[in-house]
């Protein structure tokens, strides 16, 4: 009989030990005393569920997704070995795919809605055919369809360099977004400053992935009628020398409104909440600081 | 196709080492199972047997306090059973490849032949099966993919090759290991992507209904006879260890399945009954609890004589715990229709007026692979002539004895209600003369029908019978006092009610006094003619 060595790319390491038990799990607590019952969990915490065992007292039913047949069976033991097996709802597939067509391979479908989403991808954010923002979309579209607010966690490889189309024109839509908003012409200047600041090639992708990530998140929720509320990004050291970066963000419902929502945090306050670095135990100081946007008029 | 079944069963009940063709294996698996559901019976059976080899040694590891327990899940279109057992050593892992291998003990494991371990074949696309055991610090993996070896099967068929079963079950198999906490021991089976022919296993209540009737199951504390049962079975029959099993609902909701009896199925006290040997006095080849539907009598939930039924729709389902069931290692053998089948000559529907367990002590009584019955042999003929020999007799004669004792009370209360009403009228004055002979032939014949009664074996029925008597008694002794009565008929008082002139009264009269005196030695039968001619005349005249 042979060994196999268990896919180890989701398995921990401090630094995400520490979100998981410290970061997260602080916010988590306050998210499910807000919303004053246990949370519906929906995520891709991988065979050892550590987020879901770490969480468990917030959390009530889980569903999670697996792409792997024999993780999911893993995935199965576990839950039996740390007696959720009723909390678990499994579903499997690629997760773009599931919630894409609304079903896993077998057919069955996410337990909609959730109040906290964590997907922890070994991956980037876009793909050529941008099977992840549709699916994250799609997403805030179903939560919205039952008027559901709630935390949504991303964590995602820091690897996404090589698309650099979507990303300048995303900058573009940036500018055009914070100019709009600005009337006297005079202030846009300071914008093109911190445009092309994220442009520069130069420019470490972290810093960027983590103004886009958020603006994505806050554009595509407002349109659906949540107001967000974002955190800053937090890089670390991911399992085999990548580096992930992980965001925490609230979605708030706010019904009977019948226009795209204006978020309390604004965009400016976005741009502004930079980039966290964890490493080991604890937050460090990053190394990637990225300019602050002021808009004040001039004297 | 039944012959090479049976062929092929052959060969697995006298070879373990592996004989027949490949083609044979989804024969054997699919045909030992007609009801597919079946198949988790062996995934328990498996699972019980773990639990048990590892309560023998548990003792020795006072640090594992987890408790023993088997759970049953459904994920998508996989069922999984898990059990916190003995687990799999590296030696048993490629055993699973050898069907028909076996090492169980006859006669101290519920399961054996080694069949049962790869069912989930007869009815998925994959068996995956994870295993570990104490002090091993290995999680073995076995992975059997059955929908691809049927293909592959069915097309060397089509080609006119057929292989040898081992080499085709070992190309559609994989094994391996990987690292684990050796203090960790358990199973995990997991039928994976069930066929939609087969989709009953999937679904919990069928799931739950199935294993509590046919699983070595506890009493559940909503059947408040339970314990008493469950202590009587602990004392007689050795092996009698239920298990904590739980299935968890597609709602998140996670349920222990006990058997299926309840208080709110009315049921009467169970009584218990010993099957013995007779060549070795004292040893039990059985033990026997039996229980009938129960009604509420003078307060009290006693036997009600019928055939033993449930709530629900069609007559199948309100009577599927109607007969005794069969039960080894805790679990079913055949269905009820089986000690019918094998006990009952004569009065065969009395057998279904109980519901019950037939549980069977004597180890060398063995189960036919598919646990329809018990394998042709000495052990099963003494079984079943003994059991003949008691079972039905005692039951007959029970059924009879609440035959009598329902109908004692019936009749009683029919009865009783009757002196309750001649009661009352004589309380209210309102018992007519004219009447006297009809209520006291009515009293007579109550009388008789309470002493024709008088059988009862149940003293409380007995004693309500004698008070229904009493009742009546004092009705009998009212009635023959006139004072209680409505004044009498009078001659007078009628002919002025009739308006008759002078001479048809008198005519009337001696008519009447006539009557008077022909029915002196029996004044209640002249009250009756006179009410009679009384209400002839006017009728006519009034």
């Amino acid at each position: 009989m042979r060994s196999t060595k268990l896919d180890t790319s989701f398995d921990s390491n401090p630094s995400k030990d520490f979100l998981r038990r410290e970061y997260d799990k602080a916010i988590i607590s306050q998210w499910r005393a807000e919303l004053g019952k246990p949370l519906k969990y929906f995520g891709l915490p991988a065979w050892k569920m550590l987020d879901v065992i770490e969480w468990q007292g917030f959390i009530d039913r889980f569903t999670t997704i697996e792409r792997e047949e024999d993780q999911q069976h893993l995935m199965f033991l576990k839950a039996n070995v740390e007696n959720v097996e009723h909390r678990l709802h499994s579903l499997y597939g690629e997760f773009d795919d599931i919630l894409l067509n609304g079903r896993d391979t077998f057919g069955h479908r996410p337990e909609w809605p959730y109040e906290l989403v964590n997907l922890d991808y070994f991956g980037g954010f876009i793909y050529a055919d941008l099977s992840r923002p549709k699916a994250l979309r799609k997403l805030i579209e179903n939560q919205a369809i039952y008027e559901q607010s709630f935390l949504f966690i991303i964590t995602q490889q820091l690897r996404d360099g090589d698309i650099k189309k979507e990303k300048s024109g995303f900058l573009k839509d940036l500018g055009r977004s914070l100019k709009s908003g600005i009337l006297d012409t005079a202030l846009h200047a300071p914008v093109d400053e911190i445009v092309s600041w994220y442009e520069d090639a130069d420019i470490p992708d972290c810093a960027r992935q983590t103004l886009y990530m958020n603006y994505f998140l806050r554009d595509w929720g407002e349109a659906e009628h949540f107001d967000v509320a974002c955190r800053p990004a937090i890089i670390y050291p991911g399992t085999g020398g990548s580096w992930m970066i992980h965001f925490v963000t609230d979605f708030r419902f706010q019904s009977g409104v019948g226009h795209r929502v204006a978020s309390n945090q604004s965009l400016l306050e976005l741009i502004n909440l930079g980039l966290l670095e964890a490493r080991g135990k604890g937050f460090v100081p990053t190394r990637f600081v990225q300019p602050k946007l002021s808009i004040r008029k001039r004297k | 196709m039944a012959s090479e079944v049976d062929e092929v069963k052959q060969n697995v009940a006298e070879d373990s080492e592996e004989l027949f063709y490949a083609a044979a294996v989804p024969i054997l698996s699919e045909d030992l199972y007609p009801r597919k559901i079946e198949v988790i019976r062996e995934y328990i059976q498996n699972a019980s047997d773990a639990l048990d080899d590892w309560l023998k040694i548990s003792d020795l590891i006072p640090s594992d306090r987890t408790e023993p327990q088997i759970k049953i899940s459904i994920q998508g279109k996989s069922v999984l059973i898990f059990d916190n057992g003995i687990g799999m050593t590296e030696e048993d892992i490629p055993k699973l490849q050898r069907i028909a291998y076996s090492e169980k003990k006859v006669g101290e494991e519920a399961g054996y032949k080694g069949i049962g371990r790869l069912a989930g074949i007869a009815v998925a696309e994959k068996l995956k099966i994870t295993s570990t055991s104490y002090g091993d610090p290995k999680l073995y993996h076995f992975e059997f993919r059955a929908a691809d070896m049927r293909k592959d099967i069915s097309d060397k068929k089509k080609q006119g090759i057929n292989e040898q079963a081992t080499p085709v079950i070992k190309r559609h198999t994989k094994t391996w290991w990987t690292d684990i906490d050796p203090a960790d021991h358990y199973t995990l089976v997991e039928i994976r992507n069930i066929k939609d022919s087969c989709d009953e296993l999937l679904d919990s209540d069928t799931l739950i209904e199935y294993i509590g009737d046919i699983g070595p199951v506890d009493f559940s504390p909503e059947f408040k006879e339970g314990a008493l049962i469950s202590e009587n079975l602990q004392r007689h029959v050795p092996d009698y260890s239920p298990k904590t099993i739980y299935l968890s609902r597609p709602d998140g909701k996670k349920v222990r399945v006990y058997k299926p009896y309840s208080d709110e199925m009315k049921i009467a006290a169970p009584r218990f009954m010993e099957i013995s040997d007779p060549t070795n006095a004292g040893e039990l080849l059985a033990y026997c609890w039996y229980a009938s539907n129960a009604e509420e009598i003078l307060g009290k939930m006693r036997p009600s004589g019928k055939i033993f039924q449930v709530e629900g729709e069609a007559v199948e389902e309100r009577r599927r715990f109607a007969g005794l069931v069969y039960k080894l290692f805790g679990f079913s053998v055949g269905d009820r229709s089986l000690p019918e089948r094998t006990l009952w000559t004569t009065a065969v529907v009395r057998a279904k007026w109980f519901t019950g367990e037939i549980h069977v002590v004597d180890k060398n009584v063995q189960p036919t692979t598919p646990r329809s019955d018990f394998i042709e042999n000495a052990a099963r003929v003494k079984l079943y002539a003994e059991a003949q020999k008691r079972i039905p007799p005692i039951l007959k004669n029970l059924a009879q004895e609440i035959s009598d004792n329902r109908k004692a009370f019936t009749d009683a209360k029919t009865i009783r209600q009757k002196f309750d009403k001649y009661k009352t009228q004589l309380e209210n004055g309102g018992i007519e003369r004219s009447d006297l002979k009809v209520i006291k032939e009515d009293l007579d014949k109550s009388f008789r029908k309470l002493g024709t009664r008088k059988n009862t074996t149940d003293k409380e029925i007995g004693a309500y019978q004698k008070e229904v008597r009493r009742l009546g008694e004092t009705v009998q002794t009212a009635l023959n006092d006139p004072k209680k009565l409505k004044p009498g008929y009078s001659i007078t008082d009628l002919a002025k009610e009739l308006d008759m002139s002078t001479k048809p009264r008198k005519v009337f009269q001696i008519i009447m006094e006539t009557l008077q005196q022909h029915f002196s030695q029996d004044k209640d039968e002249y009250h009756e003619i006179a009410e009679k001619i009384h209400k002839a005349l006017k009728d006519k005249y009034v």
